[in-house]
This record gives structure tokens, C-alpha cells and sequence, in this order.
């Protein structure tokens, strides 16, 4: 342990001496920064809607009174005004109501990107907002909620499980590969191998400083960001045994090349893969099977329900462990292998 | 302290052998050269012989130590210094030698000391990677030294120094030895092996083609003659005179009683000549 540990300082030392080290705390502030200041606490989603009548006096005062007051609604004088209004807010939509055979018809006006689902939305929408404002309509649309305590979390805090992930799970991965090769290139691996240390203690001492590097980066984000309403024991645990596995895979794809340019396309894959549950993360409609199996979905998921207020915590616990277990024999094996390959 | 049977080594994992039927052995207390040109497989052997290199068909015994089961512990009694210099750049030249001290189990020499002992000791907070290629070389050197090693693996200890400091790590490597320890020297340079070592290889191809004392190569290999520049008549003459031809010999006492000798020289033949008369090949 005192070799491991020496090993580990002087790993630290070079590491405070890098450049690696403040890039990954800087990039933990500039997101911090990005959350803060950038990303609002809930992304607003309503949508400007622009309305030109093309009306007589006394039809105009009719239909600006079933159309009510709103904030979304602003009311132009012609379709020219909709149309310079749309360009400027590409997420807003027109109509111009005009008089045909003493009925009032509508002509929509659309951006163009509105797929056929998008449009029949917006019909209903427009329709139904008018049908509630005739005298005796009601509506026989009943809504039951599956889940009544269901928790939802800011936008903002929602956004930290998909850094964190791809902070201490992948991006790990890469760094740890870095360091190994930076080591073989300088050729220091080689006065290391033969000193009388086990090659277990010269990797467990590269994920030791991922760690601590993970540990700080997380910790500080968690922190400037959700504050004290979280369980940190948690976090500490994920974050462990996420960075284990991330930088013991490292490891094992390392230990299979001796040039960080071979190892490249493998890391990147690697990577690209693990983020594609980004895309179930943040679009809950695309969820298929084969996503599920990929280790960054549940490194993601299990982060969310730490988020929660009343998350499922035998969930987090279950990862904690599968990950530790799954980072524990990657290591194993990865030992076995830079056995034979570490100075070759 | 190592015992090398039937070796053999190839990268590329087939016939085509960086090293083959490599046999030798080295006593306690013995300076050994491992001399031939550059990809003649000197490298190759030190790294089986150190563990960096997998053994793949032989045997090899190092301090006592089966290189095929080798223990970490056998490195408490080895001491490595590589031809090219890897120290850590980012560390000063204390940092680096503090770091690898503490891993070792065994005694170890004071940093400081060996700093001094070639130089450094101006340098030593400084970090390694500022320094000029001598410099790093030399902390390579010492830290080679930090277990106070039985056995000492050098591989071209003197190559890129100035002579000066060449010099210097000549008589480090003369006085470790009348200490008791065992040096493997590997090297091209026949001027460093002839003045280090008990007996040389000299290997080429992968294979071992000769072993003996560089004083037993150049009595079988070498030509017997003295060169004598004498003046003669106040006529500076230069003469090649043989020392198994009693003619000759005759004439050198004659030249010896005259006096008037300004310079005179064995000619037996140098390493190299012997190495090429041997091999067919130069050392570069």
C-alpha cells in the first residue's frame, strides 16, 4: 500500500504540474457557468401566434372577443406584418381570419418545418380555443394521471446527470488512456517496471488521480447547482463506482494498443456509443432495448433519481454495485493483459 | 549473478529471431560488455534479462531469480540505466530520484549524494525536463544507482556525454565494481568496454560469436609489433619492428641502447579491429 500510495502522489504531483487537471476543472466551471447563466431553470415553450383580420368594424369586435386576451396572441394589421413577425420568431405561427358567405374562415400561415402531426395541433389548438368561448360548450375529455407523485426536475438540473456521465464515465475512458501512452512515449514506464512495484499498483495509482479528479469536478458542479438538497453519500458512490469502471475500460482498450493514435478509433467509438442514451436521457420517447444495455444509460438514470427528492434508491444502490463489480473485474483484467504488453 | 541458456527472442513472433542461441554466464563481481552495433540484439537481450521483454524460448536466471517466474522482489537487487534517458519531466531532479528511492524495500543511497556525485547537486529542484540531454542522462544514470545494485544493467552509460563527464562515469562505474557489484554493459563503444570489462560479446545478428577478456582477444587477434619514431643522424625515422622475429627485436634493443627513441608503441590491435576481423562487420 505505501508503494501504491507513493505512486499515487507522485501521479498527483505530475498531474497538478499538467495540463489535464485545470482543463477538467475548467471545464466543470464553464458548465457550471453555462447552467447558471446561460440555461434558464425551465426552457419556456409557448408559442407567438400573429392574427390579421381582413374584417368588417363589427366582425372584428367579435372575434377579438372569442379570442380573449393573451400574451401569445398579437393581433396585426395585415399579412405582410404576420409574415415580417414569422421570419423574425421562427417558432411562431400565423393566421389571417377572413369573412366568406357570412362564415369566418381561417388561413393558416406556417413556418414550413411543421410536419402533418405539428399542423393538425395547431388546427385543433386554434379550434378548440375558439369552440371554448361559444356559450354552452363543454368538454368531455377527462384526464387521469398514472403516476400522481411523479417528480419532475428543473431543465437545468435535469441537464447535470448527462455531464456527469459523460464527465466521470467517458471522458475517464479517454484521459486514462492518455496517461498511459503519455507514459510509454516518455519512456518512464519502463524505469517503473523495473523497480520492485506491481503493475497493479501503477494502474490502480492512474485511476486513483481519475478519481480525485472526478470526485472534484462532480462534487463542485453538484454542488453550485442543486446545493445541499441531495443525498452526497450517493453521489459519492456513483461517481466512484462510475469512474472505476470508465477508467478501468480505459484501461483494458489501452492495454490492447501502444500508441494512443492506434487506440484512438476504438476510444472513439467507445465514446460514441456511450452516448447515444443522451438521446433517451433527453427525448423519453426513444427508448429502445438495445439503448438500455449500453452502460451509460443506467450511469445517467440512476444520477436522475439521485436528483430526485424521493428518488429510488435501491436503484442507485443496485448500480453502485453492478458498476463497482463490472470496474473491479475490467481491472482485473486489464492487469493480466499490461502484464505482458506494458513495456512491450 | 545471471545465467543465460538457448535464448531466443523474436518480435514478430516466427523465425525471424532479434536474438538466437544466445548462451552465456556472469560471475559475481564481473564486468561484462555486450558489444556489437546497433540492432545486433544487445537491447533485445538486456530487456529479457530485465523483464521488459517477455521470454519466449531459453532460460535465463537473474540473481537467482527464473526470469520466466520473476519476482518483483528481484528488483530490489538490480539497478537499470537505459541509453535513453525517461525521467520525468515535470519533476525536479530530487523529485525524480525521492520518488523511486521509496519504492524500493531495501537500503538505499541518500539523493542528495548521488547528485552531487555527478554534478547535479546545483540542479536538483529544478525540473528534469529543462535540463540538457547530458543532464538527463546522468540523473538516469544515478537513479539507476539509488538500491546500491548487485547487479547493474548499463546500456550505452557513456553515449552523448562529454568526455569530461564520460570520464566521471567511467571511474563511478570502475569504483562500484571494486564495491562488489556486477555490471552488464551494453554498448558499441569498444574504447568504454575495452577499459571496463573483464570479458565482452561480441554479438551480432542475435547471435554471440565470441566471449573472452579484451586482454585475452587482443594476444590471439592481435598483431605484435612496437612503432618506434627515433632520430638517427638528427633524421627522424618511424619503424614497425616485430616481437616474435629476432631480427627485429635485435634492432629494438639497438634503437632502445642509442637513446634517441622520441616515441614508441605496442600495436596490438584495438577492440574494434578484432570485432571486425571477427564478425566482418564495423560496431556503428
Amino acid at each position: 500500500m505505501r508503494k501504491l500510495w507513493m505512486t499515487f502522489l507522485k501521479d498527483a504531483k505530475l498531474s497538478f504540474n499538467g495540463l489535464y487537471f485545470y482543463m477538467e476543472i475548467g471545464m466543470a466551471l464553464i458548465f457550471i457557468a453555462v447552467l447558471l447563466f446561460v440555461i434558464p431553470e425551465n426552457f419556456e415553450s409557448s408559442q407567438k401566434f400573429y392574427v390579421a383580420m381582413e374584417l368588417e368594424g363589427t366582425d372584428t369586435d367579435a372575434v377579438q372577443r372569442l379570442m380573449g386576451s393573451s400574451d401569445d396572441v398579437t393581433v396585426v394589421d395585415t399579412r405582410f406584418e404576420i409574415e415580417s413577425a414569422m421570419k423574425k420568431d421562427r417558432s411562431a405561427v400565423g393566421a389571417v381570419i377572413k369573412k366568406n358567405e357570412n362564415k369566418f374562415v381561417y388561413e393558416m400561415i406556417l413556418q414550413g418545418y411543421e410536419n402533418e402531426s405539428m399542423k393538425n395541433l395547431i388546427r385543433a389548438g386554434i379550434e378548440g380555443e375558439v369552440l371554448s368561448h361559444i356559450p354552452g360548450f363543454s368538454s368531455e375529455i377527462t384526464v387521469r394521471t398514472l403516476e400522481m407523485n411523479s417528480e419532475n426536475l428543473s431543465d437545468r438540473v435535469n441537464l447535470i446527470p448527462v455531464y456527469l456521465t459523460m464527465n466521470v464515465g467517458m471522458m475517464g475512458l479517454f484521459i486514462i488512456a492518455a496517461y498511459i501512452f503519455l507514459d510509454k512515449e516518455e519512456g518512464v514506464i519502463k524505469a517503473y517496471a523495473v523497480a520492485p512495484v506491481e503493475v497493479w499498483q501503477y494502474l490502480a495509482s492512474k485511476m486513483m488521480i481519475m478519481l480525485m479528479m472526478g470526485l472534484i469536478t462532480s462534487f463542485v458542479t453538484v454542488l453550485a447547482i442543486v446545493g445541499f438538497s441531495i443525498n452526497y453519500l450517493y453521489l459519492l458512490g456513483l461517481i466512484v463506482a462510475f469512474n472505476t469502471f470508465g477508467s478501468a475500460l480505459g484501461l483494458f482498450i489501452s492495454s490492447f494498443f501502444n500508441t494512443m493514435v492506434k487506440a484512438m478509433g476504438v476510444m472513439y467509438v467507445f465514446i460514441m456509443m456511450m452516448m447515444l442514451p443522451t438521446i433517451s436521457y433527453l427525448m423519453p420517447s426513444f427508448n429502445p432495448v438495445w439503448i438500455k444495455v449500453l452502460p451509460s444509460y443506467p450511469m445517467m438514470f440512476s444520477l436522475r433519481e439521485l436528483m430526485f427528492e424521493n428518488g429510488d434508491q435501491s436503484y442507485i444502490v443496485i448500480q453502485i454495485g453492478i458498476y463497482l463489480l463490472l470496474g473491479l473485474l475490467l481491472f482485473i483484467a486489464a492487469n493480466h493483459r499490461f502484464k505482458k504488453t506494458l513495456t512491450v | 549473478m545471471i545465467k543465460v541458456n538457448g535464448l531466443y527472442h523474436s518480435y514478430s513472433k516466427d523465425e525471424n529471431y532479434a536474438v538466437k542461441n544466445v548462451d552465456f554466464e556472469i560471475a559475481k563481481g564481473e564486468v561484462f560488455g555486450f558489444l556489437g552495433p546497433s540492432g545486433a540484439g544487445k537491447s533485445t537481450t538486456q530487456g529479457i534479462l530485465t523483464g521488459l521483454l517477455p521470454i519466449q524460448k531459453g532460460e535465463v536466471e537473474v540473481v537467482g531469480y527464473d526470469i520466466r517466474h520473476p519476482k518483483r522482489e528481484m528488483f530490489n537487487k538490480i539497478g537499470v540505466s537505459f541509453e535513453q534517458s525517461n525521467v520525468y519531466g515535470k519533476l525536479t531532479a530530487l523529485e525524480n530520484l525521492e520518488f523511486y528511492r521509496k519504492l524500493f524495500d531495501v537500503e538505499t543511497m541518500k539523493s542528495m549524494d548521488l547528485l552531487k556525485w555527478v554534478g547535479l547537486d546545483h540542479v536538483a529542484n529544478k525540473k528534469a525536463g529543462e535540463f540538457s540531454k547530458g543532464m538527463k542522462h546522468r540523473l538516469t544514470f544515478i537513479r539507476s544507482m539509488l538500491n546500491n545494485p548487485e547487479l547493474w544493467f548499463l546500456d550505452e552509460p557513456t553515449t552523448g556525454l562529454d568526455p569530461a563527464i564520460a570520464s566521471q562515469i567511467k571511474d563511478i562505474v570502475k569504483e562500484k565494481n571494486n564495491q562488489g557489484t556486477t555490471v552488464f554493459l551494453t554498448t558499441h563503444n569498444m574504447y568504454v568496454a575495452d577499459e571496463l570489462c573483464h570479458r565482452v560479446a561480441f554479438i551480432i545478428d542475435g547471435e554471440i560469436k565470441l566471449i573472452d577478456s579484451p586482454r585475452n582477444l587482443k594476444l590471439q587477434h592481435g598483431e605484435k609489433f612496437v612503432v618506434v619514431e627515433h632520430l638517427e643522424n638528427d633524421v627522424l625515422k618511424k619503424e614497425q619492428l616485430s616481437l616474435d622475429i629476432d631480427q627485429d627485436k635485435a634492432r629494438l634493443n639497438e634503437i632502445i641502447s642509442s637513446g634517441k627513441i622520441e616515441m614508441m608503441h605496442t600495436k596490438e590491435a584495438t577492440l574494434e579491429e578484432i570485432f571486425i576481423k571477427v564478425t566482418g562487420r564495423g560496431l556503428e
